[in-house]
């Protein structure tokens, strides 16, 4: 019976060990990896440390891990080619890649959990803020191949530091189709709303059957594009970029003007509510999804779209003979006296966290992720131009980067809006443009209630919608 | 040698206990503390006594997701409960294929509500959908309306999925409470001249109390924290209409309001333990009775 009890305390105590081991901070495990004096210091002890200070050497005799963190699912094989070339190129350094769908979710629970990676795509201004990334202004080798207009779109404008280094531009826009345009005898894609409105009504009168202008509504992040694209692209192109940056950051209503009734927010809405009301656009905006959208496209059934050049891939993966048929433009102007917009900002940003015990060793990696041969093959992967002077990819067809091209010198070229409140995203500002589309809101109540949700966004914890 | 075959038995369950203190306990802690804080998942918490408690009953989006909650579980968990007995009853008789059609009954209960609402999502799509092109197939396109595109029609084809879905476990539960009813009692109503329905009203509703309390309970629970079905059929969308309070939780979360969101969960578990408490109350007096 004693023996039977001693077996049964043993077993009882090894799993609640083993139940508990699991549950450990995993900083302290983390910091074993490393050596010298970064074996013994956590990162919660270095948190409040510059994060350029105790920084381990990669050349200390041990290996190390490095983790890279990513929500871009198109650039996962290429960049696990580079890595792998890059772990074989030496043996100090192990990068391994993490991907989640949900990448800039998912990043907020390993910072909660203290299980930060070293390096991550995912950027958000609260973690600029709350400082957990690393400076990198200092890193000239890199700010000197890169163009002037991406490092200022990595430059954080509060602190005028830069968090992170973007590789690529990408692009946003209408991508419409040529060969239906051409048919149709319409020789430029207007510039000017009115003219816009009247080219999709010549769609829909000489085609019934083809959508003029296809909307993936079903997917949030869609609509909180054509806000980002349209009514805040607006704002950047009236106020300059910085002035904007400014503006949003300091959430100045007075500048930003979203609540007024023949402000930007309010006119959008109503050309949005008028497009749906005429059938310019699809009847099924609210459950239309992206690949609907592809396929409507690539069969004629649809004349254009808007979004990013990330939509190339699956537009030709559809349907490769589309490669000469695709046209791309920018947004038309939509409020008195302004012009067309079209996007052209910072992509595939790489941050190094600030309590990461590897600095050296990310920055080896990032160093050879930055060659020019590693990032012309990045570029062809991603469909994104570099931001590098050194690297020119063939990362479109000609037709399309010719188009491109074109687009970007005659409109306005406007960023993303990295500095919107943290309590407000994309997706939920996409969500109002639904309840726009669903009839829940009069264009003047929906800018009302942006407003209001930008409003409390900036207000963070206890002031929900 | 009693005493100490308890303490050890006790011990035993030490690892449970432990990993139950891990998983639930702690959390639950931690989270009753991160209410009273404005975190927002990222910097420092700071207090902020009954702020979030008080916000939340100012929140038109949260009392709208209330409402919405509520509107789906009354209509999901009495109609699970009618259409599980129904097909309990099914069941318990006898007929050619019945295993086979308790298979099929039961299928969807082991299918992830995930998957679940995106296979539905094709099924119902306007325009698109399988049902379209088969209404289209028969030249009545028009039978096939937007169910899933407006408010009242979205909200009542979550509660039909959801229904399809769990109606099986549902069974499962009723038809072992009717296995367990003797047979012997349904012949002595009937040589007492009772019919069917006296047999149903008088025998197998009464006995089958324990049966109908789990299943009251569970579907109360699983109606009011509705998540996953709803998060793959509509995305809680159009806009908001069909969001749920545990959507609403999940995006307040993410969405830099944290403390708020740990707040609105205590709402929800208050929220579901009073009509659970209330019904497993009642029934227990009524079973006693």
């Amino acid at each position: 019976m004693k023996k039977r009890r001693v077996t049964a305390l043993l077993m009882a105590m090894s799993m609640a060990i083993t139940g508990l081991a699991g549950c450990g901070q995993t900083t302290k495990e983390e910091a074993k990896t490393g050596t010298g004096d970064a074996q013994v210091q956590t990162a919660e002890e270095r948190a409040g440390e510059n994060g350029t200070e105790g920084v381990e050497t990669a050349d200390s005799g041990e290996k190390v891990n490095i983790k890279l963190f990513t929500g871009k699912i198109e650039t996962i094989d290429v960049m696990n080619e580079i890595i792998e070339d890059f772990n074989q190129s030496q043996d100090r350094i192990t990068v391994e890649q993490e991907y989640q769908k949900d990448a800039s979710n998912i990043i907020k629970i390993k910072f909660a959990s203290d299980e930060v990676p070293d390096i991550m795509t995912t950027y958000e201004q609260g973690f600029v803020d709350e400082g957990k990334y690393m400076d990198l202004s200092d890193q000239e080798e890199w700010w000197s191949r890169m163009s002037p207009d991406m490092k200022t779109a990595c430059t954080d404008v509060k602190q005028e530091k830069t968090f992170r280094v973007c590789t690529n531009m990408t692009m946003a826009g209408f991508f419409y189709n040529k060969e239906m345009f051409a048919e149709l005898g319409i020789e430029e894609f207007p510039d000017q709303w009115d003219e816009f409105v009247e080219m999709l009504e010549e769609i829909k009168a000489q085609k019934p059957d083809v959508v003029p202008w296809f909307i993936f509504g079903s997917e949030a992040w869609h609509l909180g594009h054509l806000i980002e694209f349209i009514p805040h692209g607006y704002v950047k192109s009236e106020l300059g970029t910085l002035e904007a940056k400014k503006a949003m950051l300091g959430n100045d209503q007075g500048q930003l003007k979203f609540a007024q009734t023949d402000g930007p927010m309010a006119v959008f809405a109503r050309n949005m509510k008028q497009l749906q009301e005429k059938g310019l656009i699809n009847e099924d905006v609210l459950t239309a999804t992206n690949d609907n959208c592809v396929q409507d496209f690539v069969s004629g059934r649809a004349a254009m779209f808007s979004n990013g050049m990330w939509a190339i891939s699956s537009v030709l993966e559809a349907s490769p003979e589309m490669e000469d048929k695709i046209g791309f433009a920018p947004y038309p102007a939509y409020m008195p006296g302004s012009s067309p917009v079209v996007l052209s900002a910072e992509d595939s940003g790489y941050s190094i966290s600030a309590t990461t015990e590897h600095k050296e060793a990310c920055i080896e990696f990032l160093n050879f992720l930055f060659l020019p041969e590693n990032q012309l093959k990045y570029c062809e992967v991603a469909k994104a131009p570099s931001a590098f002077k050194d690297v020119t990819a063939k990362w479109a067809p000609e037709s399309v980067v010719s188009e491109v091209s074109a687009a970007l010198e005659n409109a306005v070229n406007i960023g993303y809006t990295n500095e919107k409140p943290a309590g407000f995203s994309g997706d939920d500002a996409g969500r109002m443009l639904q309840n726009l589309f669903a009839g829940q809101y009069t264009p003047e109540e929906f800018a009302q209630a942006y407003t209001d949700a930008w409003n409390d966004g900036f207000g963070g914890a206890g002031d929900g919608e | 040698m009693k005493n100490r075959k308890i303490g050890l038995h006790q011990f035993m369950a030490v690892p449970a206990f432990a990993l139950y203190a891990v998983f639930f306990i702690y959390p639950l802690l931690k989270g009753i503390g991160l209410c009273f804080t404005d975190w927002d998942g990222i910097g420092t918490a700071h207090f902020i006594g009954l702020k979030n408690f008080i916000h939340f009953f100012h929140d038109e989006r949260a009392l709208s997701d209330i409402r919405t909650t509520v509107l789906f579980t009354l209509g999901s968990a009495p109609l699970l409960n009618i259409v599980g007995l129904i097909y309990a009853l099914l069941m318990n008789s006898d007929f050619k294929g019945k295993s086979v059609a308790r298979m099929c009954i039961y299928m969807p209960a082991i299918i992830s509500p995930l998957i679940m609402g995106y296979i539905w999502y094709f099924l119902l799509q306007p325009g698109r959908g399988f049902l379209y092109h088969f209404f289209d197939g028969l030249g009545h396109p028009e039978w096939f309306g937007n169910w899933i595109g407006s408010y009242k029609s979205a909200l009542f084809v979550l509660i039909l999925v959801n229904v399809w879905q769990y109606a099986g476990m549902t069974m499962v539960i009723y038809l072992a409470g009717l296995q367990g009813i003797s047979k012997e009692l349904y012949e002595a109503a009937k040589i007492d001249g009772a019919r069917w329905t006296d047999g149903f009203f008088r025998v197998t509703l009464p006995l089958l109390g324990p049966s109908i309390r789990i299943n009251v309970i569970t579907n109360i629970i699983g109606s009011l924290s509705v998540f996953d079905i709803v998060m793959s059929l509509t995305g809680g969308g159009p806009g908001y209409q069909t969001e749920t309070l545990s959507i609403y939780i999940m995006r307040m979360c993410y969405g830099s309001k944290t403390g708020y969101s740990v707040a609105v969960a205590i709402i929800l578990f208050l929220i579901v333990l009073v009509p659970v408490a209330a019904a497993s109350w009642l029934m227990r007096k009524k079973e006693e009775e």
